[in-house]
């Protein structure tokens, strides 16, 4: 055992060589006797993203593991190299931790990984019957006595995110001029609760939430059309409709990124280059999010049968690494 | 009428410093619309501490990283061998020798509702999580007790040394862990030892406690004897000492065990291993109830577990016991027989080395459905409800009544008149209060409808300063003064006046609430048996099933707010105050309520003048409890949108801000410490 550990680290050392030499066309597997530790975070997507890419290392001949992994903490584990990469990243809600150790050179993002996000204040489908002229953000306008709540009286409630994920919605609201109150819902889970329960229901209800999620499996939803994002917006107060204020608009769609240990690349050549070229579909994760969370299968079975089915989409990921 | 002026006269003499107070503070409150800083305690002022420890943090991690890496190898190395032993084993061999291990401390029927229970953590899917977690424990808990033990035993020999580390257990017991882990995963390194660490650093305080008790309590002609017969201090400490403190200490064991299992599923919250808290935590983040709710029930069976199995081995020690088990040699031989047999059988027969999938049932997901047509059923109802809860109770004592009552939340306003006409009755009762001589009513009551006029949120921080010190001054003296007093101004240098008033509002109103029903419950549940049979496995439940899962129901009932942070509060807090009451009122003497019947005493003369002020010491240590309990609940509360200093942690958690979070936690267990000590000087006895 101990040999072949020493003689995987060789390994590394040599590929590291080579790739300083800049003559590395097709990536060396590296050490691939040690174990490629992959975060599990706490959402369907991600460990849909995560059991797939690890289906391909295995069958490329890594081994990999699976560690759960807090969405903040897992960056101090990436940086002191307890965890080897983390495969869907939402760019929206790192942090500060994520830009400290990026900035240290202890973290590497390794590209996006493609899926078609969206990011904005959503509403249960009922809510086009108690606020008629949505999905236009000017229905807001008029219907706020709708919203008004005991805790945000005399303004309406527009549920915000968790107070550690930032300021979002209480910004919009601020530069659109809208008389509504920003209320930080402290968790996921209680946006997701309250989603629920406004949808069971059919009582009112704004919220800042982001797609794809597995809750549209469950909630048929809206969004609000806020202006569109434009980087002239967050500049020139004369765009958009409040002409005193900037940031008067919707918000940028966030992105998902991959992002790995900064010794990944030298130990696992070709898995950090398969890693690299790796991306999901978005309407193929949201099926299988369907599949896993409101069909009760387990997720191990359906990723293992997306990558028996897909080939075709995979195999030229790892070409490209190997090859 | 003489002796009425007379009363006020010399109310108003004892009561002279509170009078000052009270005068200074209407003067700030004419000028805070001029001076803002009056109230909202200027930025200006405060001093950057938490800035300061985060440097102090990162200079630390420097230095002694290497050494908190190797010890947390070490560790590791220990949790994968346990690990390895309880999941890689077949499922057969595991549950009979906890079930032999059960037999051991209590009998038959321990080791008999040992099997059956693990036989449903096995149905129930979640045994791989449940046994990550009770390995975990297993290692934190000798751990625990060794170093609970080694600081018990130095504070018992030097009153010097007790002298410091008790304040510590008031720290370890009250800094909330979320403020800690952040500081643990820096210096440990990221995994299963951050949860590890954080479980020691909670569950060493009540082994530390119980050893200095159960060494203080031999009785000293017992020591003397034993110096007598010519023992050496060594002698006497394994012949007399130990042997006549263990019952105690394993005491102690148990509610070691039981705070490692609770702190556990805290630290979850930073991932490293599929425990069973991870599961919780995974279903609270999708407000799935029912699965949050059966991996709660799991977490409870370990806690029951844990609790009977300590709690026997415990028992097994007292004289009166008359069970005691196998001799040791021959326990270890069963042990091996049945660790054999079971292995082999699992071998031969995988269906008892790994549980079969098609024998797990897991009804999460009707439980799912039914919420959600209670919520569809209640929804209105349970909205009115809170409504009026915010509008009539909460809103008044977080913003003041002069801000509360308008015409969308009372429907009418609070008119020049009908405020003149508020404190007009405020100052007649404190007169009539203070004519009466009862200064202390009449204080309070000046005091409370403040409180309730201004609100929490809304009086000058330097009556708050003035007035806690000066409660600290009357009930103790000038060193519990000068400490009540520090704290508050840790809580303004810091700059986290604004959340701690919002905690001490949200915190004093559920304290309320549980005094008040958890009173009644308690002396309900203390005048018959058939209501305490079915209030005791209630209470053993709230309190071993981990916090998350409660606030899914509630979130869906009541959405995120004040109002769902408030239930979360109670249905912690509550337990002590039910449990104190009840146990205060059944331990009044029979001779007494004798006496007092026979004197005549009616039933509700004996309640109000026996039996309850027989009971009053018990209730306060339950009151006390209760607040503790409450303001630990602050950090799980957070997660349903309450901004107080439970947020600031979660935000410092975020932002991976060691000493934004440990600043934090120390305010809110100053806030605790100031409390327990005010009420600790109060009770009698």
């Amino acid at each position: 055992m101990f040999n072949l550990k020493q003689f995987g680290s060789t390994l590394a050392l040599s590929t590291a060589a080579m790739a300083l030499a800049g003559a590395a066309a097709a990536a060396e597997l590296g050490a691939k006797d040690e174990t490629i530790k992959l975060a599990i975070n706490e959402w369907t997507g991600q460990h849909i993203t995560t059991h797939i890419a690890g289906n391909i290392l295995t069958s490329m001949g890594y081994d990999v593991e699976y560690i759960t992994a807090g969405n903040y903490p897992q960056f101090t584990a990436l940086a002191d190299g307890d965890l080897d990469a983390s495969l869907e990243v939402w760019s929206n809600n790192v942090g500060d931790i994520y830009p400290k150790m990026k900035e240290k050179g202890s973290i590497v993002d390794i590209g996006p990984l493609g899926l078609t996000t969206r990011e904005g204040w959503m509403y249960p489908k009922h809510m086009e019957e108690v606020c008629p002229g949505l999905p236009d953000w000017k229905a807001l306008v008029d219907c706020k006595d709708k919203l008004v709540t005991a805790e945000t009286f005399p303004k309406g409630r527009i549920l915000a995110y968790p107070a550690d994920w930032g300021t979002r919605s209480a910004d919009i609201i601020k530069n659109m001029g809208l008389d509504y109150k920003a209320v930080p819902a402290g968790s996921e889970g209680a946006l997701v609760a309250e989603l629920k329960s406004a949808a069971a229901r059919e009582t009112p209800l704004v919220m800042m939430f982001w797609a794809p999620h597995w809750v549209f499996a469950e909630v048929d939803a809206g969004w609000v059309e806020l202006p569109e994002y434009e980087p002239a917006c967050e500049t020139d107060p004369s765009w958009g409709p409040n002409p005193d204020a900037t940031g008067d608009c919707g918000v940028e769609a966030p992105v998902t990124l991959k992002v790995a240990w900064t010794g990944f690349e030298e130990k696992w050549p070709a898995a950090y280059k398969f890693l690299e070229e790796f991306k999901m579909d978005t309407s193929e994760q949201e099926a299988m999010m369907k599949a896993i969370d409101e069909d009760g299968q387990p997720v191990e079975e359906v990723t293992a049968a997306w990558v028996e089915e897909n080939s075709d989409t995979w195999q030229p990921w790892v070409d490209a690494a190997t090859q | 009428m003489s002796t009425f002026t007379r009363g006020f006269a010399t109310s108003c003499l004892k009561t002279w410093p509170w009078l000052i107070v009270l005068i200074l503070t209407a003067i700030l409150l004419t000028q805070r619309t001029e001076f803002p800083q009056i109230v909202a305690y200027p930025e200006a002022w405060t001093l950057p501490i938490a800035e300061a420890v985060s440097a102090a943090m990162d200079g630390l991690v420097e230095w002694v990283q290497h050494t908190a890496r190797a010890i947390s190898g070490g560790l590791n190395v220990a949790f994968s061998a346990v690990q390895w032993l309880l999941i890689g084993a077949p499922w057969l061999a595991s549950v009979s020798l906890f079930a032999l291990i059960a037999w051991q401390g209590g009998g038959w029927r321990l080791a008999l509702l040992t099997f059956v229970l693990l036989l449903y953590v096995l149905t129930s899917g979640y045994w791989v999580p449940a046994m990550n977690t009770l390995s975990l424990v297993l290692v934190a808990l000798p751990l625990s007790v060794l170093i609970g033990f080694g600081l018990g035993y130095l504070g018992y020999r030097s009153h010097r040394a007790r002298q410091a580390i008790m304040p510590l257990l008031d720290l370890m017991q009250t800094v909330p862990a979320f403020a800690y882990l952040i500081p643990i995963l820096l210096l440990f390194g990221f995994g299963p030892v951050v949860g590890l660490i954080a479980s020691v650093v909670f569950a060493v305080p009540p082994m530390v406690r119980n050893t200095i008790l159960g060494l203080q309590n031999i009785p000293p002609a017992v020591l003397e004897s034993a110096r007598m017969s010519g023992c050496s201090r060594r002698q006497q400490f394994s012949w007399v000492e130990f042997p006549a403190a263990l019952p105690q200490m394993l005491v102690g064991v148990n509610q070691t065990t039981m705070a490692a299992l609770s702190m556990v599923i805290i630290a979850a919250i930073i991932g490293g291993f599929n425990d069973i808290g991870w599961a919780v935590l995974s279903a609270m983040r999708k407000a799935q109830f029912g699965q949050s709710l059966l991996s709660g029930a799991v977490i409870v069976i370990l806690a029951v577990l844990l609790d009977r199995i300590s709690a026997a081995y415990a028992a097994r020690q007292l004289p009166t016991s008359s069970f005691c088990g196998l001799p040791l040699r021959r326990f270890a031989l069963v042990f091996v027989a049945i660790l054999a047999v079971t292995m082999l059988a699992g071998y031969l027969f995988p269906v008892l080395h790994d549980w079969p999938a098609w024998l797990t049932y897991s009804p999460a997901q009707a439980i799912n459905e039914a919420t959600t047509q209670f919520v569809r059923a209640y929804g209105d109802l349970m909205a009115a409800v809170k409504n009026g809860m915010q509008f009539f109770l909460l809103l008044p004592v977080k913003l003041g009544v002069e801000r509360a009552i308008v015409p969308f939340t009372w429907g009418i306003t609070f008119t020049p008149a009908a405020k003149v006409a508020y404190w007009v009755i405020a100052l007649a009762g404190c007169a009539v209060a203070f004519g009466l001589s009862w200064w202390r009513a009449g204080v309070a009551i000046l005091v409370l409808a403040g409180v309730i006029y201004f609100g929490t949120t809304g009086l000058p921080w330097l009556t708050v300063l003035l007035l806690i010190s000066l409660v600290a001054y009357q009930v103790s003296g000038p060193g519990l003064a000068l400490f009540a007093g520090g704290s508050v101004a840790f809580l303004l240098i810091t700059g986290l006046w604004e959340p701690a008033m919002i905690s001490v509002y949200l915190c004093s109103v559920a304290v309320f609430l549980c005094i008040v029903f958890g009173g009644l419950i308690g002396i309900w549940a203390a005048s018959s048996e058939a209501v305490s049979g079915i209030i005791r496995p209630i209470n053993d439940m709230l309190q071993t099933l981990p916090q998350f899962v409660l606030l899914i129901p509630a979130l869906m009932l009541f959405q995120v707010g004040d109002f769902t942070a408030l239930l979360a509060i109670i249905a912690y807090a509550i337990v002590p105050m039910i449990r104190y009451t009840e146990q205060g009122l059944r331990m009044v003497p029979k001779t007494l309520i004798d006496v007092g019947r026979s004197c005549g005493c009616s039933a509700w003369q004996l309640f109000w003048q026996v039996r309850l002020p027989q009971a009053l010491p018990q209730i306060l240590v339950g009151i006390n409890q209760t607040i503790l309990y409450g303001l630990g609940m602050l950090v799980i509360a957070a997660l349903v949108g309450t901004t107080g200093l439970g947020q600031a942690i979660f935000v410092a958690l975020g932002e991976a801000n060691a000493g934004a979070g440990l600043v934090a936690g120390l305010g809110m267990a100053l806030i605790a410490m100031t409390t327990d000590r005010i009420l600790q000087a109060v009770i009698p006895g």
